[in-house]
């Protein structure tokens, strides 16, 4: 029996830790349609600690541009829609927002199950504070430390393939079960274990007086496979039930979603994963949301989902993970201006403390769009790091050809100019070959993929009603060369209009006007030594290609870009590309 | 709706005191208690031993269980024998620290040795108005408060000392002298770490700051006493408010509370200065709604730190030189004059 509902109106609400968003889908000329977003403060911080302000600010808005009654006089949401023309038939929700839960690790092998646990907390809004494995040198009392110092609010047990080890496995459990009494205060942590299934009963049996647990499919039901993404559906059910209890309001969008309140992260892997397989199976897709606490980003290769959340890297409360990985002169190289280093730190340590700001003057905007680039810059690097083999070569200093690239996340989507939002992903991905960059100005991708639980159908056409916005195709050649050396010769035949001609040089970031919506051939034929993705180095060849509000996009600074020149060149440089891009007036 | 900041001359300040894990509340309901006042006191486990009964004892485990002379829970101190003797050699096994046996499973003792006592105190004196028993005290006072951005995570108390005669003067090693010593001292920007090291060396109580460099974090961080940070790091002079209602409490005793509680959390940074009221105060606002005439502090450049009071919320988003579009309030800032701000650079100030 299908669980999917019939509904001509969808409403999604998100609850960021900045923003709270409310977004109203509409059956218009037989397909659902972005009709309105409403955007508020989150009010899942002080002095409320209570997200239903923030919900209820958000709705008031999409009320007030739509004229759609949503909530009635009791602030409950009018639902299924009334013959009146009010509330509405469908609810999702997603929430990023609330205290990250203190996690320990316990696992029974290093460089399996502990591997799997890690790659498993990394998708999740988990704090890592501690983790434990059976082979690990610390003595029994020294666990036990391990344990109490953790003060876990969860703790993910993983070990075993099914109907493998169960005698280590149930030793960790006694152990844990010892250290989790020993915990101070009243509330039970939470487990889930994701081992082997066989020992599910035993170990539910002897955690039961000392956490509460939750039994998730074995995350290696083999050694040689890993079910990441089973376990991560139980885990994140698991993770907002911890948050519901710390924050006020999450509940109640549990209640008006059916239960279905999704992390962010996962509503946006969904997209993400059902767009690998509709696109290019040759080529992957990638989603990255650059948000105030956390920077998700999501690959899918031909539907296996790849999901990375970094909590320690943010544009906001989590801003100043960019120092503790990297340095100021790490952000510096992307400024076209002279910033002192010490200023750069100050900017950041400030932007933690308010994360909502905004940069006025340019300085500050380049700042912020600076920090940007190294935020995704560190946040791919580690996310790569998890990607099958093949998309993914230790050696291969390029990234691995990807189509779409969606772009989500309130800094991106209020960048001034399109131009400002391609360049920062340029900068900090640097993707190659061709492929299109596509922004969410509305942050509508984790709602999307909350909805296709329960309605695949708005998923799928809202996706492709015009509520994102096509920055452009983005053309990178692989190779290296001398600055002004040809790197490739290129006709542009717009459909319906003129064709343009030329030869890019190296070093060039070049724009070819092509508007939203419209399509032109678009001819390559790169020198010898650089591989545009058309069948290796110096093959030609010709694609089809979309516009966008930047154009196409010919970004010939060679792969990988090199950011070891002198400092002052190195700043007319990204200024120069600021220009060429269009960011700047 | 806006983050809200406090800098009140007179009010009532009622603040949840609470031990980091259960222990013992050892003040009463309505007791009137004083800024170094015990108010609860836990023991912390300090370590874990495993002891192996059946190696020590030579026993097989469930024989070796039977020797145990001490039960679950009860104290022992260092030395104290918690199972044996056995046998001809009189084998025992002795406590390897003061604490208590937490569970015995297959022959092993599992031994939490007790940490130092942890006293909780009360920071600034009181009423006590509120307890659970186990943890946490609710503590009431009227009184001046300033809220603070950053702390170092540290807390103290002593008599407040003005060391800048504005909050926009920077702070040297220069201004320090003996006098000082023991004092919670009242200054402006410090950006040089000779001036931490100066205020470390005299032993001061605590050090107030409009802004710290982002540079000295890790220095601040080490310092044995509280230092609290009015508006951010970089050069940015502390808000007049703040300042001026400090200075006309210099030589009280203050409590400086350098805790940040993170995003999810009512725990700030601040700076309380118990009064007597001649009248029953109110409590702080806890929300005030952005309006004409609400005073504001501005939280980013070009006026970072600036206070004013709104005077027009327009309903158009207006565009910045960075060409950002926001949502805005036009200020009348103090010493500047009228000025467009994004609602997302003001914090309420009351």
């Amino acid at each position: 029996m299908s669980s999917y509902m019939e509904a001509e109106t969808l409403l999604a609400i998100d609850v960021g830790s900045v923003n709270t968003r409310a977004s109203l889908f509409d059956v218009v000329d037989g397909r659902y349609r972005l009709v309105a977003t409403g955007r508020a403060a989150s009010t899942a911080d002080a002095p409320l600690f209570d997200v239903s302000e923030g919900v209820r600010m958000a709705l008031e808005h999409v009320q007030s541009v739509t004229g759609r009654r949503l909530i009635d006089e009791t602030e409950s949401l009018i639902m299924p829609a009334t013959g009146a023309g009010a509330g509405v038939d469908a609810f999702v929700a997603t929430a990023s927002a609330g205290p990250r839960a203190r996690t320990l690790l316990v696992g029974l092998m290093p460089g399996v199950s502990l591997d799997s646990a890690r790659r498993l907390a990394a998708s999740c809004y988990l704090e890592v504070t501690g983790e434990i494995g059976s082979l690990d040198r610390r003595r029994e009392e020294e666990r036990l430390d391990a344990i109490v110092k953790a003060k876990p609010d969860l703790v993910l047990l993983v070990g075993g393939t099914d109907g493998g080890a169960a005698q280590s496995l149930g030793r960790m459990a006694s152990i844990l079960d010892l250290g989790l009494s020993l915990l101070p205060g009243t509330e039970k942590p939470r487990v889930v274990f994701a081992g082997n299934q066989r020992m599910a009963a035993v170990v539910s049996e002897r955690l039961s007086s000392a956490a509460e647990v939750t039994i998730a499919p074995n995350v290696r039901p083999r050694l040689e496979e890993e079910d990441v993404a089973s376990v991560r559906q139980r885990l994140s059910d698991v993770v907002q039930s911890v948050r519901s209890s710390r924050i006020s309001g999450l509940e109640e969008l549990r209640h008006w979603s059916g239960g279905h309140l999704l992390n962010t992260a996962d509503g946006f892997g969904r997209v993400i994963r059902y767009l690998s397989h509709v696109y290019d199976s040759g080529k992957g897709v990638l989603g990255l949301d650059l948000g105030a606490s956390q920077t998700t980003l999501a690959a899918g290769f031909g539907g296996d989902l790849r999901l990375h959340v970094r909590t320690d890297l943010g544009l906001g409360t989590a801003v100043t993970g960019v120092l503790r990985h990297g340095t100021a002169a790490d952000v510096a190289r992307w400024l076209p201006v002279q910033v002192p280093e010490p200023r750069i730190r100050d900017y950041i340590f400030n932007k933690a403390l308010h994360p909502g700001t905004l940069p006025v003057q340019m300085e500050e905007l380049h700042l912020e769009y600076a920090i940007a680039r190294e935020v995704l810059r560190m946040t791919l690097t580690s996310a790569r790091a998890d990607w099958p083999s093949g998309w993914n070569l230790e050696a291969r200093a390029t990234l691995a050809p990807l189509e779409p690239i969606i772009i989500s996340g309130g800094a991106l989507s209020r960048a001034p100019r399109p131009g400002y939002a391609a360049l920062t992903v340029l900068d900090a991905l640097q993707p190659v070959g061709v492929s299109t960059l596509i922004l969410d100005p509305h942050s509508l991708t984790p709602a999307l993929g909350a909805a296709a639980g329960v309605l695949p159908l708005a998923t799928v056409q809202a996706l492709d009603s015009g509520s994102f916005v096509a920055l452009g195709t983005v053309v990178a050649p692989i190779g290296q060369g001398r600055p002004g050396r040809p790197v490739l010769r290129l006709r542009l035949e717009r459909e319906g209009g003129e064709t343009t001609e030329g030869v890019v040089r190296f070093g060039q970031l070049t724009v070819l006007p092509l508007r939203q919506g419209d399509f032109g051939k678009l001819t390559l034929r790169p020198e010898r030594g650089f591989d545009v993705g058309l069948g290796g180095p110096g093959k030609a060849g010709a694609v089809r290609v979309s516009g966008g509000a930047v154009g196409v996009i010919i970004d010939a600074r060679g792969r990988p870009l090199d950011l070891d020149r002198d400092g002052g060149r190195w700043r007319d440089l990204v200024q120069k590309w600021l220009w060429d891009i269009g960011a700047l007036e | 709706m806006l983050p809200l900041t406090h800098v009140v001359p007179m009010t009532t300040i009622r603040r949840e005191r609470q031990l980091p894990f259960p222990g013992a509340v050892v003040v009463r309901m309505n007791e009137k208690v004083q800024a170094g006042d015990v108010l609860a006191e836990a023991e912390p486990a300090a370590r874990f031993y495993v002891l192996d009964l059946t190696r020590a004892l030579g026993l097989p485990p469930k024989e070796a269980a039977r020797h145990l002379r001490r039960e679950r829970g009860e104290r022992v101190d260092a030395g104290d024998v918690l199972a044996g003797p056995v046998g001809v050699a009189r084998r025992v096994v002795r406590a390897p620290a003061a604490g208590e046996i937490v569970a015995v499973q297959d022959g092993r003792v599992y031994f939490e040795a007790k940490g130092a006592v942890v006293p909780m105190r009360a920071s600034f004196s009181g009423v006590v108005v509120g307890t659970d028993g186990f943890q946490s005290v609710t503590i009431e006072t009227s009184g001046a408060l300033v809220q603070a951005v950053w702390g170092n995570g540290k807390e103290d108390g002593g008599v407040l000392r003005q060391v800048a005669s504005a909050g926009s003067e920077k702070l040297e090693p220069e201004a320090f002298d003996l006098s000082l010593r023991g004092a919670v001292l009242l200054a402006g920007m410090c950006s040089h770490p000779g001036t931490l090291k100066q205020a470390g060396e005299l032993a001061v109580r605590g050090l107030i700051l409009g802004s710290l460099a982002a540079d000295l974090v890790p220095q601040a961080r080490r310092l044995p006493f509280p230092l609290i940070v009015t508006e951010g790091f970089g050069e940015i002079p502390m808000n007049h408010a703040a300042f001026s209602l400090l200075t006309t409490n210099v030589g009280r005793e203050v409590a400086l509370d350098g805790r940040v509680g993170g995003p999810y959390s009512a725990q700030r940074p601040e700076v309380i200065i118990p009064l007597s009221a001649t009248r029953q105060v109110s409590l702080p606002d806890e929300i005030i709604p952005l309006n004409p005439g609400v005073r504001v502090r501005v939280v980013q450049a070009p006026h970072r730190g600036a206070i004013g009071v709104v005077r027009e919320i327009p309903s158009r988003a207006v565009v910045y030189p960075s060409g950002i579009l926001a949502r805005s309030a036009r200020v009348e800032l103090e010493g500047i004059g009228p000025e467009m701000v994004p609602l997302a650079n003001l914090e309420i100030l009351q």
